[in-house]
């Protein structure tokens, strides 16, 4: 970090990088101001030419009827379990695969882990018909199980390619010491390998959690009974209605943003490293 | 020390769950796509019904210019980005973790707060317009036939540039100082140094993005579906939907088994270019 004061780099200019950064901010964010603003908003306010853009009586109005009139919170709670249920799996499978691509040479490894790549990169749309054939045959359809299994074909994949890399850069030589000492490759793993990956897990753990907590086609599909709806559901049927209640939408984004914000912003770094050593070393 | 085949072992539980979860499927959609709904093999019937239906070469010209549309304009934006944020400024990380946030949060909160400020009469994008006369009447963005796609386009370009601009500053930052160096000493201005210097040093994070958004294009129906279902007068229908309505509202199974094994084909030459680009030239970046 401490560099040698060298030839100065040449950059923008300071009223461009100025002006990019405030456009960027504005763009970026914006709609998510609007996003909180309409959601305090009464009807009223909400439905008046020109918009208002400061609400004279902000009102709790639209969060208590999403959050007492409405089946969102049931949906909070299943998009809570599921979400959760699928990243611990997910993850248990991963950390095993993971390690035995990462320690071990063995025939047909670059095949299988080719595999491991298509899954992630396969049009869900396409899979979507036998998928649900299969979980009817199962009697998955419905239930929470159904959706936690088919959201490892989204999690697993991306999971077990970014702790691979993970665990090859930690160092083999702590792991054969310790077989040199008598330790089973399974002791190496809980003992050695995994304590040293704690921030890789976390990521994938971040990653994972928020792609099936935003997931919506395997969701529309699977779960269209209220008792395992997850909230991306529940908020496309509150504005697909006729009578669309914007500003209980609105509330109901805010609640569905919330949990995510919160994650990202207190883990951006992990989020963040995770997802770019996974995608440019490829 | 043990042997080699232990790995086996070790990969096998997640290998099952794959290809429970995603060979199998693979395979029953091509059975699918030959049978009708009680299970009878009608040949090549449910691809000849599907072709022939009018909705099918709407939704995949719907879908290239979906694909396409974002895509241009997601590697421009992500880059210019990715640049700007290279600079070395006061507040570049709450900048650069501003940036992130229309991709980390929910596709249908962005699908439905849009929705809301395209509102036709009471949305503040039409205000923002009408205000200051930039236009004379309110649109009916998500109404009109020829406004819907371009707007689904830009929502989804909004949603990802992101990615893009935070994969391409990954590469930025892994570039040698000295290549700037060299390019200092031979008097390159800013400019050139983007040209000659960054943009080559990261061509192989831009392909791949690139690929990686041509196969999410594909799969991301979210925005579209939450918006408009594919309407009006399936202006936004693309083939992921239309599978999906297949599928579930008109209940042919068959021929949604047909649409999925084409869309499939398609798909399976996008990833193969890509992981054939990945593996033609790894590491190369760094």
């Amino acid at each position: 970090m401490n560099k040698l004061p060298t030839l100065k780099r040449p950059g923008l200019p300071g009223w461009l990088i100025l002006s990019g950064s405030v456009l960027l901010v504005l763009v970026c964010l914006f709609p998510f101001w609007w996003m909180v603003l309409s959601s305090v908003k009464t009807l009223r306010e909400l439905y008046t030419v020109p918009p208002i853009w400061w609400p004279a009586a902000p009102t709790w109005e639209n969060y208590r009827t999403v959050l007492f009139d409405s089946n969102i919170p049931r949906y909070f709670l299943n998009s809570i379990i599921i979400s959760v249920g699928s990243t611990g799996l997910a993850l248990v499978l991963a950390i095993f695969a993971s390690y035995g691509f990462a320690r071990f040479n063995f025939k047909g490894k670059p095949l299988l882990q080719s595999f491991v790549l298509v899954g992630q990169l396969l049009p869900t749309a396409a899979i979507i018909v036998p998928l649900f054939v299969t979980l009817r045959v199962l009697n998955l359809v419905n239930t929470y199980w159904g959706l936690i299994l088919v959201y490892m074909i989204i999690t697993l994949p991306l999971s077990v390619w970014m702790l691979t890399s993970y665990f090859k850069n930690i160092p083999v030589e702590l792991e054969e010491a310790a077989i040199i000492d008598g330790a089973s490759r399974l002791e190496c793993l809980f003992r050695i390998t995994l304590p040293l990956s704690l921030p890789g897990l976390a990521s994938v753990m971040v990653y994972a959690f928020v792609t099936t907590w935003n997931e919506f086609i395997f969701a529309l599909c699977f779960a269209t009974d209220s008792s395992v709806k997850t909230l991306p559901i529940g908020l496309a049927e509150f504005s697909t209605e006729f009578n669309t209640d914007w500003g209980a939408v609105m509330a109901a984004s805010v609640v569905m943003t919330l949990p995510i914000a919160i994650l990202f912003l207190s883990m951006q770094r992990l989020f963040v490293g995770g997802l770019t050593a996974g995608a440019t070393k490829g | 020390m043990q042997k080699q085949s232990t790995g086996y072992l070790f990969v096998l539980p997640a290998l099952m769950v794959l290809g429970m979860l995603i060979a199998y499927p693979v395979a029953y959609t091509g059975l699918l796509s030959v049978t009708d709904n009680a299970g009878n093999y009608v040949g090549l019937d449910n691809f000849r019904r599907v072709l022939s239906a009018r909705a099918t070469p709407t939704a995949f010209w719907n879908t290239l210019w979906w694909v396409f549309g974002s895509i241009v304009l997601q590697v421009v934006l992500g880059v210019l980005t990715a640049i700007l944020l290279n600079q070395n400024f006061r507040g570049r990380a709450i900048v650069r973790s501003v940036t992130l946030v229309p991709w980390v949060v929910p596709g249908i909160v962005a699908a439905t707060t849009w929705a809301w400020m395209l509102h036709t009469e009471f949305g503040i994008i039409n205000y923002m317009l009408t205000a200051p006369a930039l236009i004379d009447e309110p649109v009916g963005w998500l109404t009109n036939g020829r406004t819907v796609m371009p707007v689904m386009i830009a929502i989804n370009i909004w949603k990802m540039f992101p990615f893009v601009a935070i994969m391409v500053l990954a590469g930025l930052q892994a570039i040698s100082d000295d290549l700037y160096e060299a390019a200092r000493i031979d008097g390159a201005s800013f400019w050139e140094e983007v040209l000659y210097v960054m943009l080559p040093q990261v061509r192989t994070v831009i392909v791949a993005v690139t690929l990686l958004l041509v196969i999410w294009a594909l799969n991301h129906i979210t925005i579209i579906y939450a918006i408009t279902r594919g309407g009006p007068a399936n202006r936004t229908l693309i083939t992921p939907i239309q599978i999906f309505r297949t599928a579930f509202e008109s209940v042919q199974f068959g021929q949604a088994a047909a649409l999925s094994v084409m869309f499939f084909a398609v798909a399976i030459v996008v990833v193969f270019i890509y992981i054939r680009t990945l593996a033609s030239n790894p590491e190369e970046t760094r």
